[in-house]
């Protein structure tokens, strides 16, 4: 069976490592980018689109809602699953993201339990993976 | 436009506490003490601005050993092995975590930017014509560790009008 393709986009390296962790522990691929313009270039030049995609909001060049913009834009990309993970937990903000196409939002700091309950919510793990 | 700040130490204390849960200690095994030292020594320090509803720093200031730690914690790395470039991206997404949190307390309108990090101690100077207004000081294996919030004065003056 062929794994399922993560994408884990921040701009900070430490929190790319922690997600890619939950991620590969769930049996995903992960591929991560810096930034929401490095994202959508690799996301556009890959072959097989990213089941998931974890997105940080406040980053360099492109951030992350402008990113789920473009993401949502693009027919061929339709498939992905966007979540945001960011500091950014307003009320108005987090209905901002989901307006502009994010399926989920996570607040930092997150437990990688908190994070799996999130992805089984979505589907994307069996419910109980965190068990 | 200015605000009654509704960060207190205690709202701050809490934020840290989960943030020590989620990356620096998820087995509970090793928590920051409080020391209610605001005048403790640091050697490193990584901040964020916010602008609009309030104006002023968050600041999360360590020794070199606690933020080696800590980016050995978020790097699943030994705190010996942990480069320069690493303690400046632990640093700064640990200043980016807290002062995003502190941001959600606050007004509508408040603009957060990307932290700044500097491996050097924090100093009053960094932060021209500011007020510390609330912080948490401790103690992490013996080690110092605080984040504390300062507040433009600009701000106070226009909200005392």
């Amino acid at each position: 069976m062929t794994p399922m393709r993560a994408m884990v986009i921040d701009d900070s390296r430490a929190m790319r490592m922690i997600l890619k962790r939950i991620v590969t522990k769930l049996n995903f691929e992960a591929v991560e980018a810096g930034d929401g313009k490095e994202a959508l270039d690799l996301v556009t030049s890959m072959a097989e689109v990213p089941e998931l995609a974890l997105i940080d909001w406040n980053m360099p060049n492109m951030n992350g809602l402008e990113f789920v913009t473009h993401v949502r834009a693009d027919p061929r990309l339709r498939e992905m699953t966007l979540v945001m993970v960011t500091t950014e937990s307003e009320q108005s903000q987090i209905v901002r993201a989901l307006a502009a196409g994010a399926h989920e939002y996570v607040i930092k700091p997150f437990t990688e339990g908190a994070m799996i309950e999130k992805l089984a919510l979505l589907g994307l793990v069996p419910t109980g993976a965190n068990s | 436009m200015s605000v009654e700040v509704e960060v207190n130490e205690n709202d701050l204390a809490e934020m840290v506490e989960q943030v020590w849960e989620s990356y620096l200690d998820p087995e509970g095994v090793s928590p920051l003490i409080p020391t209610y030292d605001e005048n403790q020594a640091s050697e490193v320090h990584s901040s964020v601005s916010i602008t609009g509803s309030w104006t002023g720093y968050v600041v999360y200031a360590s020794s070199t050993p606690a933020a080696r730690r800590a980016a050995g914690a978020f790097l699943a790395m030994e705190p010996d092995e942990v480069s320069e470039e690493d303690l400046s991206d632990v640093l700064g997404e640990l200043a980016n975590i807290i002062g995003g949190n502190v941001k959600a307390m606050l007004p509508p309108g408040a603009l957060l930017s990307l932290p700044q990090v500097v491996l050097a101690p924090e100093a009053t100077a960094r932060y021209p014509n500011t007020q510390r207004i609330s912080g948490v000081y401790g103690m992490w294996d013996g080690e110092p560790v605080s984040i504390s919030m300062w507040q433009s004065r600009g701000d106070n003056k226009e909200g005392a009008e």
